[in-house]
C-alpha cells in the first residue's frame, strides 16, 4: 500500500514538471484607470462610469481577457479616481495616473475638466517644442462639443449633440408642421447646458422655428416663478429646456403651477435619465430628448443589466464608458501592447496611434463612426417620458 | 412699463416674499446662535437640508403623509443641531472665534458630502402640502404651498419668540446671551443652555429645510451653499442676534431677489442682493434691528 502511494506521488510530481511554466506564473493583469466626479453633486456620473467600466471589464475577463503583444492573456483591472468635477483636481489626477505604468486613462465627467485637462497634453504629436504630456486620454462623459480638437492625445466616445439636435429639429419640422414658435430655458452657469442651448437655438432657427424668447436660471436656483411667467407670456408652441434634472424639474413643476402647457417639450440629453423621472415624472410626461443610449438592442439590454449589477445605471454617458472598454481591448490587441513597465512610453504611443487610426467601432446601438478630429459619430434615438419611464419615440436610423 | 409688466412685478414681489419665509427661518437659526454664543454656525443651512434629507431617507419606501415627513425633518434637525454643538462648539475653546468658525465650515462640507454619498447627488422629490392650490385674486395668484410655508414659518417664529420671552428656559437663554458670567453665578449651566439653543435652532432648521424642499418640490445637495449665503445675508441685514430682524430681512431678501430677477435677469440678480448687503454693512452695520450684543 505504501509503495502504491509513493508511486502515485511520484507520478503526480513528475506530471507537474511537464505543466507549462505559465500556468504557475502569476496571472497577468492590465490596469485601466478611469477618472471622473465621484463626489459633489455630479457624483452619480462618476458612479455610473465606474460601474460601466467594471461591468465591461468583467465581460471581457469572462471571455478570456485581453491578448497582449507577447501573446499572453491578461485580465483587465479597473481603478477609478475622483476628480470632483474640478479642473485642477482633474489635472492632478491625470498627472498621477501618467506617473504610473498606465498607458491610457478614461475620463473625465465634466467638460470644464476635459477642456483644461486636454490643454496640458501635447497639442501635436511629434512636436519637440511642445513639452505637453504625451499620454492618451479617452473621454466618456464630457459632452461639450469639439473638445478632442485641443490635443492629438485626446479622444472621445461622446455623442455629438450638434448632430442629435440637428436631426431632432428637422424631424419635428416634418412631424409637426403646425408648430411655429419656440421658447428656450437655460441653466446659464453650466457649460454643457449653455453650449447645448446654443445648438438648440441654432437648429431651431435653421428649421424655421421662430424664437419667442428665452429665460435663464442658475444650477442651484430654487424659484423659477419669474422665468416661467416670461415663458407664459411668450406662449410658444415648443418649450426647449437645456438644464440638468434638478432645475429641469423645478421649471417643469413651476410650469404646471402656472398652467404653462406648450404643445411640445424638448429636454437636454443629460436629462434623459432616471433622476428626472425620480424628481418629476408627472410633470416631465411627454418631454422629448435625443439620446445615444436606450436598452433597445440585446447588447444594450445586457449592458444595462451588467452595469446595474455593479451599482450603476446605464444611460447615454455610462454606456459610452462601457463601449470604451471594448474599444480599448481591440486597440490593445491590434497594437500589440506589451503592458510592461519598460514599454510604457512605447505603449502610450501605440495606443494613441491605434485610437487615431480607428474609422469605426462597435457600439451598443450599432456602429460608431470616428472622425479625423478624434470624436465619435454615435447612433442615437429620440426618447420621451411616458408613464414614468423613458420610451423610444423614434429611431432616425430606421 | 405696461400693465402686464406691472402685474408681473407685483407678482414677483409676492412670490419672493412668500419664499422669503424659508430664508427668514434660516436667518432665525443663525441669529439665535449668534445671540446666545456670539458665534456663527456656518453648518446651519447644511444641517437643515440634511434634516430634510434624513426625513426622506428614514421614510424611504413608506408612503407617509407630508405632515409626518415635515415633523420628522424637525426632529432630525434637533438631533443634528445637538450633534453640531457637540462636534463644533462643546469641546473647542470658545475664546478663539476662528476655531469654531472653521469647524463649522468643515462640518458644512462633511454634511454635504454625506448627503451626496447617500443619494449619489441625485435630486429627490420632496412632498408638499397644498401644492395644487392657487389662490387667485384678479390677475394675481398665490401658491398654496408657499402660503403654507409662509404660515408655518410665522407659527414657528411665534413659538420661538414665546419660548425665548415667556419661559424660564428662554429667560436663561437670554441671561447667557447678555451676561454669561453673571448667568453662571446664578446657577445657570452654560453648556446646557448652549446645547438647548442648538437643539431648538436645529428644530427650526429642520422645519426650514422641509419647507424649502416643499417649496421647490425637490431636494438637492446643491442647496446647502446658497442657503448658507442667504441665511448669513438675512442675519446681517436683520441685525446679528435679532429674531424680528431675521424675520423681516428674510422676507425682504426673498422679495428683492425676485424683483431683481424680473428687472435685471439672472446674471445680475445676485449682484444687487450683494449690493444690498454691502449697503447695510456700510451704512447700518448693526442691521435693521441692532442688538446690544451686536453693537459690542
Amino acid at each position: 500500500m505504501r509503495i502504491l502511494a509513493v508511486a502515485i506521488a511520484a507520478l503526480l510530481g513528475g506530471a507537474a514538471l511537464f505543466v507549462p511554466e505559465s500556468t504557475f506564473a502569476q496571472e497577468r493583469t492590465v490596469k485601466i484607470t478611469g477618472f471622473g466626479a465621484k463626489s459633489g453633486v455630479v457624483r452619480v456620473f462618476g458612479v455610473n462610469s465606474e460601474a460601466a467600466l467594471k461591468a465591461a471589464a468583467e465581460e471581457i475577463n469572462n471571455s478570456g481577457g485581453v491578448t497582449l503583444g507577447d501573446g499572453t492573456k491578461a485580465k483587465i483591472v479597473v481603478e477609478f479616481l475622483d476628480d470632483r468635477c474640478n479642473a485642477e483636481e482633474g489635472i492632478s489626477v491625470v498627472r498621477r495616473i501618467a506617473s504610473t505604468d498606465a498607458f491610457i486613462a478614461v475620463g473625465p465627467t465634466c467638460s470644464n475638466v476635459a477642456e483644461s485637462l486636454f490643454g496640458i497634453l501635447q497639442k501635436k504629436v511629434g512636436d519637440s517644442s511642445d513639452s505637453g504630456l504625451q499620454f492618451p486620454i479617452i473621454a466618456d462623459v464630457a459632452a461639450k462639443g469639439g473638445l478632442a480638437k485641443i490635443s492629438e492625445w485626446a479622444f472621445r466616445n461622446v455623442p455629438s449633440e450638434f448632430e442629435m439636435y440637428k436631426s431632432l429639429f428637422a424631424w419635428l419640422k416634418t412631424q409637426h408642421p403646425d408648430l411655429k414658435t419656440i421658447y428656450g430655458g437655460v441653466e446659464k452657469d453650466f457649460a454643457h447646458s449653455n453650449a447645448t442651448f446654443g445648438v438648440m437655438k441654432e437648429q431651431a432657427a435653421v428649421n424655421g422655428f421662430q424664437l419667442a424668447g428665452q429665460s435663464e436660471w442658475l444650477l442651484a436656483d430654487t424659484t423659477f416663478s419669474t422665468q416661467v411667467r416670461e415663458m407664459k407670456r411668450a406662449d410658444a408652441d415648443i418649450v426647449a429646456i437645456s438644464a440638468h434634472p434638478f432645475t429641469t424639474c423645478g421649471v417643469l413643476k413651476e410650469m404646471e403651477r402656472q398652467g404653462v402647457k406648450p404643445k411640445l417639450l424638448i429636454g437636454l440629453t443629460s436629462s434623459s435619465s432616471i433622476e428626472t423621472l425620480q424628481g418629476c415624472a408627472k410633470q416631465a410626461e411627454g418631454i422629448i430628448i435625443p439620446t445615444s443610449f436606450a436598452p433597445v438592442t440585446p447588447e444594450a439590454k445586457m449592458a444595462a443589466e451588467r452595469v446595474a449589477k455593479f451599482g450603476g445605471s446605464a444611460d447615454l454617458h455610462s454606456a459610452a464608458a462601457y463601449e470604451v472598454m471594448f474599444i480599448l481591448r481591440d486597440v490593445i490587441e491590434a497594437q500589440k501592447i506589451m503592458a510592461r513597465p519598460d514599454t510604457v512610453a512605447a505603449d502610450r504611443v501605440k495606443m494613441r496611434e491605434g485610437l487615431a487610426a480607428l474609422k469605426e467601432t462597435k457600439g451598443l446601438l450599432g456602429k460608431i463612426g470616428r472622425t479625423p478630429d478624434r470624436e465619435a459619430i454615435k447612433p442615437f434615438l429620440y426618447v420621451h417620458a411616458k408613464d414614468g419611464s423613458w420610451e423610444v419615440l423614434y429611431n432616425p436610423a430606421s | 412699463m405696461d400693465l402686464l409688466d406691472l402685474i408681473d412685478t407685483i407678482q414677483s414681489i409676492a412670490d419672493g416674499l412668500l419664499f422669503g419665509a424659508t430664508y427668514a427661518m434660516l436667518g432665525i437659526g443663525f441669529t439665535l446662535i449668534f445671540g446666545v454664543m456670539h458665534k456663527i454656525n456656518l453648518a446651519y443651512a447644511a444641517a437643515s437640508v440634511g434634516a430634510a434629507y434624513a426625513s426622506l431617507l428614514i421614510l424611504a419606501g413608506v408612503k407617509a403623509p407630508p405632515a409626518v415627513v415635515f415633523l420628522l425633518s424637525a426632529v432630525a434637525g434637533g438631533v443634528l443641531g445637538g450633534i453640531v454643538y457637540v462636534v463644533c462648539f462643546r469641546f473647542i475653546p470658545l475664546v478663539n472665534p476662528l476655531a469654531t468658525l472653521m469647524s463649522t465650515v468643515g462640518l458644512l462640507l462633511l454634511i454635504d458630502e454625506i448627503i451626496v454619498h447617500e443619494t449619489q447627488g441625485v435630486p429627490l422629490a420632496y412632498p408638499a402640502l397644498f401644492s395644487d392650490v392657487i389662490v387667485r385674486a384678479g390677475p394675481f395668484g398665490l401658491r398654496g404651498d408657499l402660503m403654507f410655508v409662509f404660515a408655518l414659518g410665522c407659527v414657528s417664529m411665534v413659538v420661538l419668540l414665546l419660548l425665548v420671552y415667556r419661559t424660564r428656559l428662554g429667560l436663561a437663554t437670554r441671561a447667557v446671551s447678555q451676561q454669561p458670567t453673571a448667568a453662571q453665578l446664578c446657577g445657570i449651566s452654560l453648556d446646557q443652555v448652549n446645547g438647548f439653543t442648538f437643539i431648538v435652532t436645529g428644530v427650526v432648521g429642520g422645519v426650514a429645510g422641509a419647507m424649502t424642499g416643499a417649496a421647490i418640490g425637490m431636494l438637492s445637495p446643491l442647496l446647502s451653499l446658497p442657503l448658507t449665503v442667504k441665511g448669513l445675508i438675512v442675519t446681517v441685514i436683520g441685525g446679528l442676534g435679532s429674531i424680528p430682524g431675521a424675520i423681516i430681512a428674510g422676507l425682504l431678501v426673498g422679495g428683492f431677489e425676485n424683483i431683481f430677477q424680473f428687472l435685471r435677469g439672472v446674471s445680475e440678480r445676485d449682484l444687487y442682493v450683494m449690493l444690498l448687503l454691502f449697503a447695510f454693512l456700510v451704512f447700518r452695520p448693526g442691521g435693521m434691528f441692532r442688538t446690544s450684543s451686536a453693537r459690542e
